[in-house]
């Protein structure tokens, strides 16, 4: 089971205290341990998308400094249609070898840096960025490979709506994104989202929702009402 | 004429030292113009050195009385090579000529300036005896006069077909005949050419030179000393600006090496900084001068507290100087942000900002505008941080034919190619009046195993700034979803299949 909400207050240095954790969308929370991105923790989504945009949306809309680093195909505008404020966002689209550097350097200013690293990073180097972030208060978001992070989430499977054959457009997808990790987050989660849903913004689905169907994907015994972590989830979720 | 002091009417002497390359900046580049004007300063504060009552005559040219400054310093020669010299060594060619009066002085410096340039090298120094400058003036040809009197240019043509082909044929005219014929200016051109009339110098001093500078004799090979002495020389700067009511737009911070190599970086200052912050900015550029190291890995130092050890040598050899130059001086007026609309950075965002722009440059680190537009990557601008956020294309208009519904999350920066084919394997093209060859069955986009098109809908022409041959385009853009989940926004542009952006 998910631990309860707060662990410990961190004092910040204006003074007051800030929350442990960045909060995430209403739909996302019961995909993450404490219902939102811890502070000094790496979040590993296995490749960039929609779902690394939705993640950084509501902590951005609550006042927080995102970067981007490394992804200069990021949507923008799809991330403000999410609820990113563009005008607290830097984008840094190519860190050259230097990255390490530069993600230090922005997670100096920024609660939250989303970066894609050129490859798989060296251990010594991603010991170095977490001992970084452990002494800020900030989140690395990773699109890609972080092995040991503490939350992993990927997309894993996903179906549009709206487009037929010659007509249409396209109007919103519905995915199914898993959660797994280390320590309390270490039983697999699964859940459906609208994503995005027809309003731009993220919406908890159900696996009916998915058009045609069920996907490929699916085992057998894996059918709607026995999904693993659904209790659990919708109890961290409210 | 009396070998010596002086009579009455006779023109003094007159040093003229002169730039040829800082005299006409390409206009065009704006930064060019700027470093020229820069330049130009650093010229006058040298030349303030060997005396202090200059006039600036015209960008890069200046002039002083040469006989104080010259009798002190040993001769005119001695002197015009010396002011040569140091000027030289700003790194700005300078020609120096030293005559009777301005007039003769500016022709002597131009003259050093027109020899071959192997002449040039050896002597920039042109010194007109006192009683060599008639001789000298009668040699030159009558377009010289072009630009000291009004209408010249007309003059000069004028004279040249009368066939006064130089200043001494002009001279020899007698001046009431040059007064009736050719009116005041010709009679002003004509006291030019005899030598006479040149008018006194009108010295003023130049605006105080507010840069600041530290040398370290011997280099100082660690960062931390450099950046303890930038906080003391931004103190000065900000106390020599606030003396006398101003203050700068940009700080430019300049490192100059051992080896020789200057590092040159420009930073926003907006009379917001303190000498903690400007030292800081030092630091950054220190740090993003030292190489890249290789791998990433070992030369990385994460946290700034290690730092101190870690710079036990620049490769360079040490820094020799280090120079403060307030950019853009204006007067303070005292700062106010903006009420509502804007959100400015914090602190520390604009700290690890600039930082990264450091490293990286100005343009890497980026603020995206969301705008208007047709096409997807048009509708946000991404700006440098720091630079003015203005969209290209306003937000507020209509835009009709642009892509409605959800937006992509992947944009690609550069459209990829790609080849979407029917059931036959046949490309599917589209016809001058929207019509299909066939449905699309098959997305291959370069690089990656091709997809099955599982559904789609297009195509939605779009034809762009038909009046404009340059940047015309006529495009017919698709979604199309593949059998993976994901959906793509491709577009055929000239009978080419290209893919702008994913939905994913």
């Amino acid at each position: 089971m998910p631990r309860p909400y707060p662990a410990v207050p961190i004092p910040s240095p204006e003074g007051g205290v800030i929350p442990p954790v960045l909060p995430v969308l209403p739909g996302l929370r019961g995909l993450l341990p404490r219902g939102g991105l811890v502070r000094g923790s790496v979040v590993a989504v296995a490749e960039f998308g929609l779902l690394c945009l939705a993640l950084m949306a509501a902590a951005s809309a609550d006042g927080a400094w995102c970067g981007i680093a490394g992804i200069p195909e990021a949507g923008v505008l799809a991330a403000a249609g999410l609820g990113l404020d563009a005008e607290r966002t830097l984008l840094v689209p190519a860190p050259g070898p230097a990255w390490p550097q530069v993600v230090a350097s922005l997670l100096d200013g920024c609660e939250l840096v989303l970066l894609r690293p050129p490859g798989r990073a060296p251990v010594q180097v991603r010991q170095r960025l977490e001992a970084t972030l452990r002494r800020g208060r900030g989140v690395l978001l990773v699109a890609g490979d972080w092995p040991g992070a503490p939350v992993r989430l990927r997309v894993v499977t996903q179906r549009w709506t709206g487009l037929g054959d010659g007509h249409g457009r396209l109007r919103a997808s519905c995915a199914e994104v898993a959660a797994d990790g280390r320590g309390e987050a270490a039983m697999a989660r699964t859940c459906w989202l609208w994503l995005p849903a027809e309003d731009g913004g993220v919406a908890l689905a159900g696996p009916r929702d998915f058009p045609d169907g069920l996907p490929f994907g699916i085992p057998a015994g894996d059918q709607p009402g026995t999904l693993g972590a659904v209790p659990a989830l919708q109890a961290a979720g409210g | 004429m009396s070998a010596r002091g002086l009579t009455a009417g006779q023109p003094s002497r007159v040093m003229v030292v002169s730039c040829p390359e800082l005299r006409d900046p390409d206009q065009s580049a704006p930064d060019q113009s700027a470093e020229a004007a820069r330049q130009h300063e650093r010229v006058i504060a040298t030349v303030t050195g060997f005396c202090p009552d200059v006039e600036v005559v015209e960008p890069g040219v200046c002039a002083f009385g040469a006989r104080g400054p010259a009798r002190y310093h040993g001769g005119e020669q001695a002197l015009a090579a010396r002011i040569a010299a140091a000027v030289t060594g700003l790194g700005v060619q300078a020609r120096v000529g030293v005559a009777d009066g301005l007039f003769a002085a500016l022709l002597a410096a131009r003259d050093s300036a027109a020899r071959d340039s192997a002449a040039r090298d050896r002597d920039p120094v042109t010194v007109i005896p006192p009683a060599g400058t008639a001789r000298f003036l009668a040699a030159q040809p009558v377009s010289v006069l072009a630009d000291q009197v009004l209408a010249g240019q007309d003059l000069a043509a004028l004279l040249y077909r009368l066939g006064l082909r130089t200043l001494g044929d002009f001279a020899a005219v007698p001046a009431r005949d040059v007064a009736s014929r050719f009116g005041d200016a010709g009679e002003r051109a004509h006291r030019l050419a005899r030598g006479l009339g040149s008018r006194p110098l009108a010295p003023r001093p130049p605006p105080a030179d507010l840069s600041v500078a530290r040398e370290f004799d011997p280099p100082e090979p660690r960062a931390e000393p450099v950046v303890f002495a930038a906080k003391a020389l931004a103190e000065r700067l900000h106390d020599g600006l606030a003396a006398r009511g101003l203050t700068c737009v940009r700080v430019q911070v300049l490192a100059t090496w051992a080896d020789g190599r200057e590092s040159s970086r420009r930073w926003r200052h907006d009379g917001l900084l303190s000498a903690a912050a400007v030292a800081d900015r030092v630091r950054w550029q220190l740090d993003g001068w030292r190489p890249a190291p290789a791998d990433g890995v070992d030369g990385w130092r994460p946290a700034p507290a290690d730092r101190a050890a870690d710079h036990d040598q620049h490769a360079e050899g040490g820094v020799t100087v280090l120079r403060l130059v307030p950019d853009q001086v204006v007067r303070a007026t005292g700062q106010q942000l903006a009420l509502w609309g804007e959100t400015v950075p914090g602190d520390r965002v604009a700290r690890a900002a600039m930082r990264v722009q450091a490293m990286l440059g100005h343009e890497a680190v980026l603020r995206p505008v969301l705008g208007g537009g047709r096409n997807v990557p048009d509708q946000v601008t991404p700006t440098p941080f720091g630079d003015k956020r203005e969209p290209r294309l306003a937000a507020d208009r209509p835009w009709p034919g642009r892509v409605m519904g959800a937006a992509p999350g992947l944009v690609f920066p550069a459209a990829r190619e790609a080849e979407v084919t029917d059931g036959a394997g046949q490309v599917v093209r589209v016809s001058g009046r929207c019509e299909l060859s066939a449905a699309p069955a098959r997305l291959a986009v370069r690089g990656e195993p091709p997809r099955r098109v599982t559904g789609w809908a297009g195509p939605w022409p779009l034809h762009e700034r038909w009046w404009d041959p340059a940047a015309a385009r006529r495009r017919a853009r698709f979604q199309l979803v593949t059998d993976d989940g994901r959906a793509w926004l491709a577009v055929v542009q000239d009978g080419r299949w290209l893919v702008e952006a994913g939905y994913w």
